[in-house]
């Protein structure tokens, strides 16, 4: 009878931040970004996104624990770069990359339809 | 905040298209995309599902919260899912959820009368919007093979039995309750790539090759008698087995035939529990998927609070 409520993996609660930052205090250019009722959806998209910029040294992320319905993101970068930048960039791009997905699927789906 | 975009341009081709069923490959991305848009189709595409049930009478043999547990996992046509309002941030009703904007109303009256036992289907489901409706499989164009459509079965009735209920349907996710899936299944699998080296095949014996062919157990491959080659016939029935690998070793010529999955090509196939069309499945996943991202994006706050940082950063770094 004391279940937590079903909506709270993916409601994030009142007050709390969706992505909150926290600079590495001892390696520069190194931070975890914390990002709030989120999964492996969205952690593994950004992580693979990250290996494609050259700037990025290294870029993990982390389900700490089930039942903790968070990812941890944790991205070092050259100094040519900075783990926010680099983060940006990358929710751009996947962004840009699924507007173009969108459109070759109309596309497709336009021409599937015509055809029968 | 400006660096070099490393945007990829992935290509899209339908293979096959049905109602309830989509056949597609994916080319130009990597396995996260893919995944992801799995993951999206099955557990956060919204649609609708009966969420409230409130039985007036029930004389029936299940008792109300089997009966409610059923009627919970009826699929009912969602095409206005995403754009109607989840019940718990719609502010017209106070949170209740039951107004037009996120919840449609069902009815459902039953009386068994005479000495054959009646069958209540989702037919006996009276909706309140006529775009919210039990799924039709009749018309489908699969269908089920039955002549006679009769809908899901809720209950059986005997003489004097009687149901009445009210019930309503709201708007939900996979992820909150498996009844409002709309997937039935989505999967994906990497295209392979099937060498066949012509030379190594010359050393072996006729049939040693016919064996070669029937080795493995999906037909991938085939003999021809005229040229006496073994031909891919199939590469997609490939089901990453490596019972040829192993064939190939033990007529001692490793490497005759070499397979590589082509790592950003993948071949989708999505069903559809007939809540939304296939196609649209995809589509309403692309957008999800994109308002994901979108709010996954760093506040304006966040970025302040840095950039103070970093000044005071700089400064204990003596800079």
């Amino acid at each position: 009878m004391n279940a937590p409520d079903r909506y709270e993996r993916f409601v994030v609660p009142e007050g709390v931040k969706k992505v909150s930052y926290e600079r590495d205090t001892k390696i520069i250019n190194a931070a975890s970004f914390t990002v709030e009722r989120e999964d492996h959806t969205i952690g593994n998209i950004l992580r693979m996104q990250l290996h494609r910029d050259p700037d990025v040294l290294f870029a993990g992320y982390k389900l700490p624990h089930p039942l903790q319905y968070k990812i941890i993101v944790r991205i070092h970068t050259t100094s040519q770069s900075s783990p926010m930048q680099a983060y940006n960039q990358a929710v751009n791009d996947l962004d840009k990359e699924l507007d173009h997905l969108k459109n070759a699927f109309e596309a497709e789906l336009a021409k599937h339809s015509r055809e029968y | 905040m400006e660096g070099a975009s490393h945007q990829r341009f992935p290509t899209v081709k339908i293979r096959e298209l049905k109602d309830d069923y989509a056949k597609f490959e994916l080319r130009d991305t990597d396995a996260s995309i893919a995944n992801a848009l799995r993951r999206v189709m099955i557990a956060e595409v919204p649609t609708i599902a009966i969420d409230l049930v409130e039985i007036e009478v029930n004389s029936s043999v299940l008792n109300d919260e089997f009966i409610a547990h059923r009627l919970g996992l009826i699929p009912l046509t969602s095409e206005r899912a995403m754009s109607m309002r989840f019940s718990r941030d719609c502010d017209a009703c106070d949170g209740d959820g039951q107004c037009e904007y996120c919840s449609v109303e069902f009815h459902l009256r039953a009386k068994c009368l005479n000495d054959q036992t009646l069958d209540v289907t989702t037919r006996d489901l009276m909706s309140s919007d006529p775009s919210v409706v039990p799924v039709d499989f009749a018309d489908s164009s699969s269908g089920f093979d039955n002549p006679e459509n009769r809908g899901i079965i809720i209950v059986k009735l005997r003489r004097g039995q009687e149901l009445r209920l009210r019930a309503i349907a709201r708007k939900g996710i996979g992820k909150d309750h498996a009844k409002w899936s709309p997937a039935a299944t989505v999967t994906f699998m990497y295209e392979p790539e099937i060498h066949i080296n012509d030379d190594m095949l010359e050393t072996l014996a006729i049939e040693d090759r016919i064996s070669l062919a029937e080795s493995s157990p999906t037909k991938v491959y085939d003999y021809d008698p005229i040229t006496n080659r073994v031909v891919v016939v199939d590469p997609e029935a490939y089901t990453y087995d490596d019972e040829v690998i192993k064939k190939c070793e033990s007529l001692k010529v490793p490497g005759l035939i070499e397979i590589h999955p082509k790592e950003d090509s993948f071949i989708f196939t999505v069903e559809s529990t007939g809540a939304i069309k296939a196609s649209q499945l995809v589509l309403n996943a692309i957008d999800i998927l994109k308002q994901k991202l979108d709010a996954v994006r760093l506040s304006e706050d966040t970025v302040e609070a840095d950039d103070q940082f970093g000044e005071l950063g700089a400064h204990m770094r003596g800079g």
